[in-house]
């Protein structure tokens, strides 16, 4: 699951991770992404673009 | 002290503040981010939870969950008359979910209409085919300087006014060049920055170490601010700037009133 807030900042980021996971699918350049989400700081950023979903991984084995 | 603002929308702010002495400006600046009073979740009593999360995890996300309230009509706990809890100091949101299903911020429901999360979109977990989510959430008044859970102002910072001044300029354009931020234009008598243009110089002195004549200087007012203020939504943006001018009045009060009973 995406952490709700930046570790650095403090700013929520989850409110915009699956309009962010969405039009990176539909083939938009994250870059321009995160800037039209006003996502502007590189600490938010990275919490973004390095962020794997590993719920489907783990949730055989519940 | 005077303040102009350039941009005001609800989760952004961008303003100069002038006649003003760093002194002040570093303390709205810091009151902004730690002394403001905002809600968030400090309990949660779990009745069921089958998630991939485990319960401090889930605890975890639920607490940075911003939440919008009016803190005006709330204390924090520590400060209220009451022997164990009271509406004045807790608010419980109840949330109930079954699988498959992705759990959202805007599923809990709250005992108070007017205090909900700020943000209906946060995803708090998946849930799988059968797993069940239950719990209760007990929310208390709290200031950023505690834990992050309870900070409303993201990053807000400032700069001092920049201040480049052009003398006998030989229209090199050497300056307009070395810009990392393109803000040099060439003028009538040469090289000249803009008014708005200026809010973006970073005081990087390339300009003036690349001008063969030393024609640029590069200096600051120290007397004026450039902040810039983001809100995590549980406040706008102009809430979380009164709220920690509030916040800072109360503090001087406080020492006025002990001076006054010294
Ligand atoms: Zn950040
Ligand atoms: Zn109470």
């Amino acid at each position: 699951m995406i952490p709700v807030r930046c570790f650095s900042c403090g700013g929520v980021i989850a409110n915009k991770w699956e309009e962010f996971k969405r039009r990176v699918y539909e083939g938009e350049s994250s870059d321009t992404i995160l800037d039209d989400l006003r996502v502007t700081r590189y600490c938010c950023r990275r919490m973004m673009l390095s962020h794997v979903e590993l719920v489907d991984t783990i949730a055989p084995y519940y | 002290m005077k303040i102009e603002v350039l941009e005001m929308s609800d989760r952004f702010a961008k303003f100069v503040l002038s006649d003003a002495s760093i002194a002040f400006a570093n303390g709205l600046r810091r009151a902004m981010l730690a002394e403001v009073p905002t809600l968030a979740i400090t309990e949660v009593n779990l009745y069921n939870n089958t998630s991939v999360l485990y319960d401090e995890q889930l605890g975890l996300r639920l607490s940075l969950i911003p939440i919008k309230a009016n803190t005006d009509e709330l204390v924090p706990k520590e400060e209220c008359m009451c022997d164990d809890n009271c509406p004045a100091c807790e608010v419980s949101m109840t949330l109930s979910a079954e699988g498959p299903k992705m759990v959202y911020s805007g599923d809990f429901v709250s005992s108070d209409p007017e205090i909900f999360p700020s943000d209906e979109n946060i995803p708090i977990v998946e849930l799988k085919d059968g797993q069940q989510l239950f719990l209760e959430a007990l929310a208390h008044v709290g200031h950023g300087k505690n834990h992050s859970r309870w900070q409303a102002g993201i990053a807000c910072g400032y700069k001092t006014y920049p201040v480049v001044t052009f003398h006998n300029c030989d229209k090199c354009r050497s300056c307009i060049e070395a810009c990392p931020k393109d803000i040099i234009q060439m003028g009538p008598s040469g090289a000249e920055i803009q008014d708005n243009d200026m809010l973006e110089c970073t005081l990087c002195r390339s300009c003036a170490d690349v001008c063969g004549i030393n024609a640029i200087t590069v200096d600051q007012d120290e007397r004026a601010f450039i902040f810039n203020v983001e809100s995590d939504g549980s406040y706008s943006a102009e809430e979380l700037i009164q709220q920690a001018s509030k916040a800072l009045k109360k503090k001087s009060d406080g020492m006025l009133e002990v001076l006054e009973h010294f």
